[in-house]
């Protein structure tokens, strides 16, 4: 880092910047989210994704690089790639897909037993997202299924949302800025 | 080559569903009974979202049901008027969205719905009346014969073993006083008969993508394969088999080149191709088929044997596995982007098996017998294995993207019993002793052993000649009377039953003029019949004759009462018995 930049940073001009990785199944609404997130004028028509899309958004005191990698089932090996990188996670569940939270519970499990994951104590943070949905669970249902209770070694926060109308991800975001930043000052 | 395999306890080990499968969902009171032929996937309201579509048989007299499954919630419910015996989707047009229709087969017809909604109704074409049998009825129309002589004539015809139709049939069934009304409640309508729909495939018509027009392949219970037009619901082309077809494999394209392999009721396995008319014969097995898959140029097929073979197309045989419980369903594993093939089991002992080629690679344990299945996309999962069980249960099982199956034999290695260890007795000091004695001492030894073993023999000549003289034993040798006697004891005491069981031992002859009687010391028993005459004894069977006997002393004495058979006019007995009576109980007096 630069002096100049140092300086803009000390001055408040600059924020911080945090990398973030956002996984989950294809289809529980990783893009949406983030271009939700993303300001205005950047907003985009959201396609299924391919292979992987590096976005930045920023709240009051980060700069966020999110990763928006692609959840099906043939690019869900990429996903490892990032793990070294990354400061802190976003995982997305369709809580209205109650077939497939055994796959969800299991890929969060190989996340978590992943060598570059495990020592590192990154914040997780989980978007119950699709709560609009008729046949949605709670929250509190999904971290159930997903077992979230087993995971005491790192902090996770679960808050349900709604990735179109974006209900419920402000307060998801602002939990997760505030673990980054007491991380990136432990630096 | 053809191998046999046993599966021993450590290759199960090794092949144990050791987290290939996550089990997303499993319902034990869904009352689903159906079977895999009635199971299907797909995109019916095309929007990447894969249905689960079952037509349930109910109990198989009422509630028939097509039902449709998005994620684990029923969003659909059909009634079907018949039970179903397959359930196809095949796209049967070219109109955006790509919606496929569903066609359900049941009796005569086959039901195709559309947007889950009921769409059209195709019949199999009648097949020829017996002129004979048109003939009868309509002399019945025109009150030119009564029914006796109809029902005369049509049993007649059906002794000749003319196929009659179902009315005819029907009619011969009646009792004599409702023929009248039968007969003149349908004598005025047409006669018709219908065959029934046996198996369901689809063929893809011109183009071999995945959402390219499809068309329905019908094997019927008059013995024939029609193909459909999907469009116009024509029949395409007909053709024919020597038996009843109940597996349809469909591979190919209708307007290029196609191979219909068909197992059938009388356990033989044909082959259809493109432009003939009558079936190739394949395969005869030596047991029923259960389930027919094919795998690439291989067939695969189940028998009630409880075995799975494989065969080329040619019919050349190349293996056999013999498994552990017989087979109730059978399905075709095809996972396209890890490029898996294999072929699943479900069988009796809740398992289902996973076969690649013939090495078992994986083995899943279910709660309850499975009885349906089908491997495929379900929802937005590519490998998703739907089972519905005996119970009526649905279980939903995902394979892990993580999971490989080792392809390799299970069972390869030298055999387990190799390494058992034989249970050989050890000898001990005793033993050796034993044998320097033998050595020492075999000249005397030897000598000592024959002498004693003429006595033996002279002395059980003796007893035997004794035995003989007397008539002592209870089993005939006499040739003129070849008779067995037996006699048991019953009760504690004071009172005994005694029964005697007599037979006559010979082939054909039956014995006369017999008679049971006893001997005893009267101060002590009292035997309140002491003279049985004996019946005609018819060979073989076992007579019993029963009398009660009386302890008269009280103070515990207890002695033997002799059973003879004699013949009436001779003194000499046939055979005796000896029972030694038990102890008797002293009487208590309340």
């Amino acid at each position: 880092m630069g002096f100049l930049d140092r300086l803009a940073q000390m001055l408040g001009l600059k924020k911080k910047d945090a990398k973030v990785l956002v996984v989950g199944l294809d289809n529980s609404g990783k893009s949406t989210i983030l271009n939700h997130l993303k300001p205005e004028e950047a907003k985009t028509d959201i396609v299924a994704t391919v292979g992987f899309k590096q976005e930045v958004f920023q709240t009051k005191t980060l700069q966020f690089t999110a990763f928006d990698m692609s959840g099906q089932g043939r690019y869900r090996s990429l996903w490892e790639h990032y793990y070294k990188e990354c400061n802190g996670i976003i995982f997305v569940i369709d809580s209205s897909d109650k077939l497939r939270m055994v796959v969800a519970k299991d890929e969060l499990d190989t996340l978590l037993q992943h060598p570059d994951i495990k020592d590192k104590r990154t914040p997780i943070l989980f978007f119950a997202n699709k709560m609009d949905l008729r046949d949605a669970l709670s929250s509190v249902k999904c971290s159930q299924l997903l077992g979230l209770d087993m995971v005491k070694d790192r902090a996770w926060h679960i808050c349900a949302s709604n990735a179109i109308s974006g209900e419920g991800l402000a307060e998801g975001i602002d939990w997760l800025t505030e673990q980054l930043q007491s991380m990136l000052k432990g630096k | 080559m053809t191998s046999q395999s046993t599966t021993s306890k450590d290759s199960i080990d090794a092949t144990r569903d050791d987290g290939k499968w996550l089990s997303a969902f499993y319902d034990p009171v869904a009352s689903l009974y159906t079977f895999s032929q009635c199971i299907t996937l797909s995109d019916i309201n095309a929007d990447g979202d894969n249905k689960l579509i079952i037509a349930d048989l109910g109990t198989g007299s009422y509630q028939m049901k097509l039902k449709v499954y998005k994620g684990t919630n029923l969003v659909s419910e059909n009634t079907l008027i018949d039970l179903p015996t397959g359930v196809a989707t095949f796209y049967m047009d070219q109109n955006e969205p790509r919606t496929p229709a569903v066609a359900v087969a049941s009796g005569p017809y086959m039901y195709v719905y559309k947007n889950l909604r009921p769409y059209f109704k195709f019949t199999l074409p009648s097949l020829e009346i017996n002129p004979l049998e048109q003939d009868v009825w309509n002399q019945v129309r025109d009150e030119r014969i009564d029914v006796g002589v109809l029902r005369e004539m049509l049993e007649g015809m059906r002794a000749e073993g003319t196929s009659l139709t179902v009315r005819s049939l029907r009619f011969i069934q009646l009792q004599a006083e409702d023929l009248e009304a039968f007969a003149n409640q349908y004598k005025h309508t047409p006669l018709k008969k219908q065959t029934v729909i046996t198996s369901l495939g689809t063929m893809k018509k011109s183009l071999a993508e995945e959402d390219a027009i499809s068309c329905l392949v019908l094997g019927t219970e008059s013995k024939q394969v029609y193909i459909l037009d999907p469009e116009a619901f024509t029949v395409l082309s007909t053709m024919n088999l020597p038996s009843v077809p109940v597996f349809l494999n469909v591979s190919g394209l209708y307007d290029v080149e196609f191979r219909i392999i068909v197992a059938c009721r009388n356990g033989n396995i044909y082959m259809l191709k493109r432009g003939t008319k009558n079936a190739r014969s394949c395969i005869e097995l030596n047991s029923q088929p259960v389930g027919l898959e094919r795998m690439g140029k291989n067939i695969v097929v189940g028998c009630m044997d409880e075995t799975l073979q494989c065969y080329t197309t040619k019919g050349k045989k190349l293996w056999t596995i013999k498994l552990p419980a017989s087979i109730t369903s059978m399905e075709n594993v095809d996972h396209k982007s890890k490029g898996f093939k294999a072929v699943m089991v479900a069988l009796s002992n809740c398992e289902v098996h996973i076969y690649k080629d013939k090495y078992l690679v994986n083995i899943i344990k279910t709660e309850d017998i499975v009885t349906g299945m089908k491997f495929g996309r379900f929802g937005r999962e590519d490998a998703s294995l739907i089972m519905t069980t005996k119970g009526g249960g649905l279980i939903v099982k995902i394979l892990k993207r993580t999971a490989v199956f080792e392809e390799k034999d299970a069972t390869a290695g030298p055999p387990v019993s190799q390494n058992i260890k034989l249970n050989v007795p050890k000898k001990t000091k005793l033993f050796v002793d034993q044998t320097m004695r033998e050595r020492e001492h075999c000249v005397s030894m030897h000598r000592m052993f024959q002498h004693d073993l003429y006595r033996l023999r002279l002395d059980a000549a003796r007893s035997y000649v004794k035995a003989l003289e007397t008539s002592m034993n209870p089993v005939s040798t006499n040739t003129t009377e070849p008779l067995k006697l037996s006699a048991q004891v019953q009760g504690i005491g004071p009172t005994f039953k005694l029964t005697v069981n007599l037979q006559n031992t010979s082939i054909s002859t039956a014995s006369f003029n017999l008679l049971i009687t006893f001997q005893f010391d009267d101060r002590l028993y009292n035997i309140h019949k002491t003279y049985i005459p004996v019946p005609m004894l018819v060979p073989g069977l076992s007579y019993a004759f029963e009398t009660f006997v009386d302890c008269l002393s009280d103070k515990g004495i207890s002695d033997t009462i002799k059973v003879f058979v004699l013949r009436q006019g001779r003194s000499v007995p046939i055979i005796t018995a000896m029972i030694s009576m038990p102890v008797s109980e002293t009487m208590v007096v309340v």
